[in-house]
């Protein structure tokens, strides 16, 4: 992909097409996994490890979308790199608003 | 010496006159545009956690989507499982929409093109399902009719205590996560109506490239990557 946009030989577009149909099944199946996760096994598991297999189906599906759909992982490494990165300001941004999160509700319990 | 090479080509690639990452600058400011969409995004969702998590009490996912329509008992997480669905193939159409480009087939991308327009509007249906009938339930956006038991709505202060503030943000944090994400899909839709257009009127085959079908499929993709994490946010956790 030197050119961005150079004609594709026979052999690249039929195993792009099969990678694209692979990424798809993976997506399917997890999300019903996750639906009848939700909906079943509520009870067996319990809500933190329920929560954590939700959210680590989810960083599969993201996985997928991104390297397969928007074709980054066939990318040059600086510019995956480039646009990844930011994206670790997220982990931060999490644990400091949930955290706030828990002030504020401890704080109105303590005001109630 | 051939590390000194390997230096002299790599002061070459930023010297400038190429593109150090091997893709065209639109191509590049359409990734980077989607890392700020991420960001506006990730605000309107850590601000649900926030709340979510400051709050005792939050309404159940499974009981608050449980409508389906055509089924009159309660089918949790039935139409928001289409809807995902919908919209991953609506993706994996512009998926192939963006390889037949590659290999300069008009009909193809007009052919895949048009099945991911017809999944986008089909999401946008469902959406409107959704909303008017949580809106029909009594959720607006100042309103949670699926609040703790005990607590009377946001404007009648007669008898109960008032709902607390967490709680009472559900539904206007529905309204705006998903009225954000619906609006995303809303514009997508309606560029990649215009690059259908583009490809029947054959702009590409001029130009020589179906490029603008992988930028605009970029952003499409997109959307179903937020929506991944909507999902998770409001369905899942």
């Amino acid at each position: 992909m030197a050119e961005g946009h150079q004609h594709l030989s026979e052999e690249a577009y039929k195993s792009g097409v099969k990678a694209v149909w692979r990424a798809t099944a993976i997506l399917a199946v997890v999300t019903i996994v996750e639906v009848a996760a939700a909906l079943y096994l509520g009870d067996t598991l319990g809500k933190a490890v329920l929560n954590l297999l939700f959210i680590l189906m989810s960083g599969i599906k993201a996985f997928f979308i991104v390297a397969e759909f928007m074709h980054l992982r066939y990318e040059m490494r600086a510019l995956i790199i480039s646009i990844l990165a930011p994206t670790f300001f997220f982990v931060w941004f999490i644990i400091a608003f949930m955290m706030d999160g828990a002030s504020w509700g401890s704080l109105r319990a303590l005001w109630n | 010496m051939s590390q000194e090479t390997a230096v002299q080509q790599q002061k070459n690639v930023w010297d400038g006159g190429v593109s150090p990452f091997s893709v065209s600058y639109g191509k590049l400011m359409m990734w980077y545009f989607l890392v700020s969409d991420a960001f506006s995004f990730a605000a309107l969702l850590i601000t649900y956690a926030a709340l979510r998590v400051s709050s005792p009490w939050w309404p159940n996912p499974n009981e608050v989507f449980s409508a389906f329509p055509g089924i009159h008992k309660p089918f949790p997480l039935g139409f928001v499982t289409l809807m995902t669905f919908i919209l991953i193939m609506s993706s994996v159409f512009v998926v192939r929409a963006v390889q037949e480009g590659h290999r300069m087939n008009r009909k193809g991308v007009m052919f895949w093109m048009f099945l991911g327009i017809i999944g986008g509007a089909a999401f946008l249906g469902c959406q409107a399902f959704e909303w008017s009938h949580l809106i029909s339930e009594g959720m607006t956006l100042f309103n949670n009719p699926f609040g703790p038991e005990g607590f009377v709505h946001a404007g009648h202060h007669s008898g109960g205590h008032e709902m607390p503030l967490g709680p009472r943000l559900f539904g206007c944090l529905f309204f705006t996560i998903t009225g954000f994400h619906g609006f995303h899909v809303f514009t997508g839709v309606l560029i990649n109506c215009i690059i259908f257009i583009q490809s029947a009127r054959g702009v590409y085959d001029r130009r020589g490239h179906y490029e603008m079908v992988e930028k605009v499929g970029l952003y499409w993709h997109f959307v179903d990557l937020v929506w991944v994490f909507v999902f998770l946010a409001f369905y899942l956790l």
